[in-house]
């Protein structure tokens, strides 16, 4: 059963009196406890689509489902809501709330859903224990390393445990060894709670975890393949550069 | 749902206060723009209550008491003939109402006073000493020096004279002046008094028109002979003189005497401080305008800072309500610390330039014309922090609907991309 289902997604920008092409006419279905990512050079519509998939940006044409909700009828407070209680987000640049520590950053999300006192710091303090960051909790970002951080950001994204999370080169500013450990930490969450994984990416230590690849170029799929996960071997690979 | 809603309240107070103080100094120059705007306004407010005040009670003091029965047509002309008896009974009757304080009879006259040197036109207040000392504060304004005392025989020929009128007449304690009187025939007739002693009131004019004798003297030099110019009535307060008046006219039941209370005798008090409040409007108004351009502007500037921050929190759900609401307890938050430093600081000063009173005598004459004095001792109630509270916040409120509304409106992918 699929959580994403995309038919001929187009999106096109107003780039100055030019009209760019981001997405030419995207077909696609991603299942529920799939770990995909979508690869391409930059410029070939990768962030675009996760933008549109995440309903942070609206189609020019064609149909998008998530989760059971058609985004392309949806309001602004309704997006709101369907990002916040069913898609959780990691970016590139970590995105923490600066002033809020890693244990409030986590809560954040149950708070806006509403859940109560204890059950909110519960399940934030064992979701930073499960990214290891126990003993971290009560640090603000700043006084993280950015490995940390995006850890934090994983945790915040999983914490409600959604259908989906979206993660924009979640390992693009981090060194080889904390990418690795951090791919290492959504694998297991993936497999563990069977929440679906989508990354654009160009980080081919990414495409080697992902166990489905799909390649954009010019806002096209050019290429879609599944696979197996390459975890074992990308460890392996890291222990030897040590 | 109610608990859930004031804890997520209470992380929006919280964001909005830990926000604030990601740019002391800036923050910092607004607090203190709110403070000094809060302590001028409460200040000047402090000031306008002592003003008031002083007009009031001085006034009240001296010459008006908080009600006063005399004969009709006494209150146009404070003609010798509108006189009338004071039947004990009536005054027991009066003195025994709720919320009645003290009953004195005095006599009033127009005099000349002259000594070797010049002479004065003068209103004569005849009065019982001790009664005299219950209903007005001339026992408490007459002045040690030169061995002068307050009065002690409503027969004797001594007189209280103004410490300003007896340097212009040249006179002290223990000299001769002569009084020039309307007897009963309607002569002027010449009197020889002794300056028993010398008064000070707050009040620049009534000290130079007012001496004070004893009523038997007066009422014998004038021919009244038991007979007075009016009653005095002491209320416990003189905010409760509006409910005392009606019970007062019910004892006296006397259709040819006229019962007035402070406000009407003397209109232009009410109309001063009419005046005074709308003065405050002005100043409420200054500092209206003062936070809402400095909130205003913080705000926007804090919010192009943290666009993409703002554009994070939309991304992973926060409603535009929320952000909204975010930005409002920011808001709320700044004033807060303005207004309390604000408050604190101006309780402080007020209790501290209430010890000895702001001296206004150089330049502000009509305030002397009013008879608050040439010291004020300010006053702040519990009802002025309400207003300033009030203002501040609200003003700080309103100034941040803009920004508030700004906020909410970020689309979440450009503030993504906004560095």
């Amino acid at each position: 059963m699929s959580i994403i289902t995309i038919s001929s997604l187009t999106k096109t920008y107003d780039g100055g009196g030019i009209e760019v092409k981001a997405l030419r006419g995207i077909d696609l279905a991603i299942g529920r406890g799939e770990f995909t990512a979508i690869a391409g050079p930059s410029g070939s519509g990768k962030t675009t689509l996760l933008n549109l998939i995440g309903g942070l940006d609206h189609p020019t044409g064609g149909a998008l489902t998530v989760a059971g909700s058609d985004l392309n009828r949806m309001t602004p407070r309704e997006l709101s809501d369907i990002r916040l209680n069913k898609i959780g987000f990691i970016f590139q640049a970590y995105n923490l709330i600066p002033v809020l520590s890693a244990l409030e950053n986590v809560e954040y999300i149950l708070l806006l859903q509403g859940v109560a006192k204890g059950e909110r710091r519960d399940r934030s303090r064992r979701i930073l224990e499960e990214v290891g960051l126990g003993r971290e909790i009560n640090r603000l970002p700043k006084e993280l390393s950015g490995g940390q951080q995006q850890r934090v950001a994983v945790a915040r994204a999983i914490v409600s445990e959604p259908e989906l999370v979206l993660a924009d080169e979640p390992t693009a500013n981090l060194d080889q060894k904390t990418g690795s450990s951090l791919l290492d930490l959504m694998h297991d969450l993936n497999h563990q709670k069977n929440i679906t994984f989508l990354f654009s990416t160009h980080d081919a230590m990414v495409m080697d975890y992902a166990e489905r690849i799909i390649r954009l170029s010019d806002g096209m799929i050019i290429s879609d393949d599944k696979k197996k996960s390459g975890r074992e071997s990308s460890v392996k690979k890291v222990k030897k550069k040590k | 749902m109610i608990t859930t809603t004031m804890e997520t309240a209470k992380t929006f107070i919280l964001l909005g206060w830990r926000n604030l103080w990601r740019q002391k100094r800036r923050s910092l120059v607004v607090i203190l723009s709110i403070t000094i705007g809060v302590v001028l306004m409460l200040l000047q407010i402090a000031i306008m209550n002592g003003m008031i005040t002083q007009m009031l009670e001085n006034n009240i003091s001296t010459k008006l008491g908080h009600i006063s029965i005399a004969k009709k047509g006494f209150f146009d002309d404070m003609k010798l003939e509108s006189n009338f008896f004071p039947d004990p009974s009536m005054l027991d009757r009066i003195r025994n109402e709720k919320n009645v304080v003290a009953v004195a009879p005095r006599v009033k006259a127009f005099a000349m006073i002259r000594s070797s040197e010049t002479s004065r036109g003068v209103i004569v207040m005849g009065v019982y000493p001790d009664r005299e000392k219950k209903i007005s504060k001339i026992n408490e304004y007459t002045l040690a020096e030169q061995g002068g005392r307050y009065l002690d025989d409503p027969a004797s020929n001594d007189i209280l004279i103004s410490k300003s009128l007896a340097e212009k007449l040249d006179v002290s304690v223990g000299d001769k002046i002569v009084l020039l009187v309307h007897d009963e025939d309607s002569e002027m007739t010449n009197y020889g008094l002794t300056v028993r002693g010398l008064f000070q009131t707050p009040v620049r004019d009534y000290d130079n028109g007012v001496i004070y004798m004893g009523i038997k003297r007066l009422q014998e030099i004038t021919g009244l002979k038991d007979n007075v110019s009016e009653v005095m009535v002491i209320t416990t307060n003189k905010n409760v003189v509006d409910s005392v008046k009606p019970r007062i006219v019910k004892s006296v039941a006397d259709d040819n005497l006229e019962i007035l209370t402070w406000k009407e005798m003397a209109p232009f008090l009410l109309s001063a401080i009419a005046m005074i409040d709308k003065q405050m409007i002005v100043f409420y108004f200054i500092v209206f305008i003062t936070i809402i351009f400095s909130i205003a502007n913080t705000l926007i500037m804090s919010i192009m800072e943290r666009f993409h921050e703002l554009g994070v929190m939309k991304s992973i759900g926060t409603r535009p309500s929320q952000i909204f609401f975010i930005i409002m307890f920011e808001a709320m938050n700044l004033g807060a610390v303005g207004l309390g430093v604000g408050v604190l600081i101006s309780i402080a000063a007020v209790n501290i330039l209430a010890i000895k009173g702001i001296d206004f005598s150089l330049f502000m004459e009509a305030m002397r014309q009013w008879g608050a004095g040439s010291i004020i001792y300010p006053l702040i109630y519990a009802r002025d922090i309400v207003i300033s509270v009030v203002v501040v916040e609200f003003t700080t409120l309103l100034a941040a609907v803009y920004p508030a509304v700004k906020a909410a409106r970020i689309k979440p992918l450009e503030a993504l991309h906004y560095i």
